[in-house]
């Protein structure tokens, strides 16, 4: 399991989850903050101090924002 | 420097590592706990202190830290060595099948090893700024151990959750003149110490970000901070700057030391040993078929790593220790 960020990241990037993060998990991309997957430890700190509310624990992530789940994973995927 | 040969040297001074300490005296194993940061209590205390737990086996509900304190007292019934403020860096095993370990203070001796280090070693997440780490023990501070240091002192604090926010309240009445420097408008603190601190005489000076540090080869003289919505920039003078920007945490030297891993778990079988002999691990950083990262099953793989070790030391001890009620009256009479 892990947290995703969501659609209301984009073009807010307001980065208090990444301050918050004690693993440093979440990475910029283009226009949002993604979370990766495999370092994420669940603490859930990010998803309390998201202004725009854009981070669920993956499984509950609305059904709208599902392909986040994927794009988050994808990104580190694509960057490692 | 303490050369005594120890049974079991528990890494990681969290929930596990206490409980283990503490199931380590019950099987009568001469136990130390060595811990990175400057108090036991692991994740409960360095990230969510206040937050309350619900899933600990007969505890409706405890706040994290209230936990902590019981499984200190727990543990501390059979008084086990207790080392703060060390990370092990390096682990050796000698000819005689003893291990060396060696912290970035001093050198450690013991028969066996039990990790349980969690998500890795915390440490304050410190400034971004090269030169900042000459001043680290002189006026540059993550951690606060005595409180009248600060006493009739101009002190900036960086940061916005509860700690910076409780230390600049502890502060005000003593020092001199007290700042809290934050990158926000809002505060991630209790909102009963948000409206505190704003009645307070604290200078609050927000959303700023810490631009530059400027000192001599001593110490930290003033700080330039840049306003985030003006761009402005100010100078401000400062005898002591703390910074509260949280902790990280990260596995660092444990990969190094011959363990088989599953991403960032170290793989263990049913009796919480490693490939190496001798060497146990428990809790979330273990990983094992149906492993479930909880402190409750945390406690579980605590106490039959301890019970692997004592059998590991004595051949001829039970891997199944007695019932605590009789065998406490036992060791303690």
């Amino acid at each position: 399991m892990a947290f995703v960020i969501t659609s209301p990241c984009r073009n807010e990037k307001s980065a208090e989850c990444v301050e918050v993060c004690p693993v440093d998990a979440i990475h910029p991309g283009d226009d949002m903050y993604f979370i990766d997957p495999d370092v994420c430890i669940d603490c859930a700190a990010c998803e309390a101090v998201c202004p725009v509310q854009a981070i669920y624990a993956e499984e509950e992530v609305p059904e709208e924002e599902e392909k986040f789940i994927s794009l988050n994973r994808k990104y580190f995927e694509e960057i490692s | 420097m303490d050369k005594e040969m120890y049974d079991v040297t528990i890494i990681g001074g969290g929930p596990i590592g206490l409980f283990a300490a503490f199931y380590g005296g019950m099987r009568q194993l001469k136990v130390k706990i060595i811990e990175s940061l400057p108090h036991l209590g692991g994740q409960l205390n360095a990230l969510y202190p206040e937050k309350y737990i619900y899933d600990i086996a007969g505890f409706p509900q405890t706040k994290a830290k209230d936990l902590v304190d019981s499984l200190v007292n727990q543990a501390m019934q059979f008084e086990p060595t207790v080392v703060l403020n060390q990370t092990v860096e390096g682990v050796v095993k000698t000819d005689d099948g003893y291990f060396q370990m060696v912290t970035n203070k001093e050198m450690h001796y013991s028969k066996t090893i039990l990790i349980s280090a969690g998500i890795g070693a915390f440490e304050p997440r410190r400034l971004n700024f090269e030169h900042a780490k000459q001043y680290e023990g002189k006026n540059l501070h993550y951690f606060i151990n005595d409180l009248n240091h600060f006493a009739d002192k101009d002190i900036c604090i960086l940061g916005g959750g509860d700690s910076a926010v409780d230390w600049a309240l502890m502060m005000e009445p003593i020092a001199n003149k007290v700042s809290i420097i934050h990158r926000r408008n809002n505060f991630r603190a209790h909102e009963a110490s948000v409206r505190k601190l704003e009645d307070s005489d604290v200078n609050i000076l927000k959303p700023y970000n810490l631009k530059e540090i400027h000192g001599d080869d001593e110490y930290i003289q003033s700080i330039t901070i840049q306003n985030l919505e003006t761009n402005e920039c100010v100078s401000v003078e400062l005898d002591e700057l703390i910074t509260n920007y949280g902790f990280v945490s990260s596995l660092g030297p444990i990969k190094e030391w011959g363990l088989e891993f599953h991403k960032n778990s170290i793989i263990v079988d049913s009796t919480m040993r490693t490939n190496v002999e001798g060497i146990y691990a428990a809790g979330d950083i273990v990983t094992f078929k149906g492993k479930v990262k909880l402190i409750a099953t945390g406690f579980s793989d605590a106490a039959t790593a301890i019970s692997s070790i004592k059998t590991y030391i004595d051949p001829k001890a039970r891997q199944q220790p007695q019932h605590s009620t009789s065998l406490f009256e036992k060791i303690k009479a």
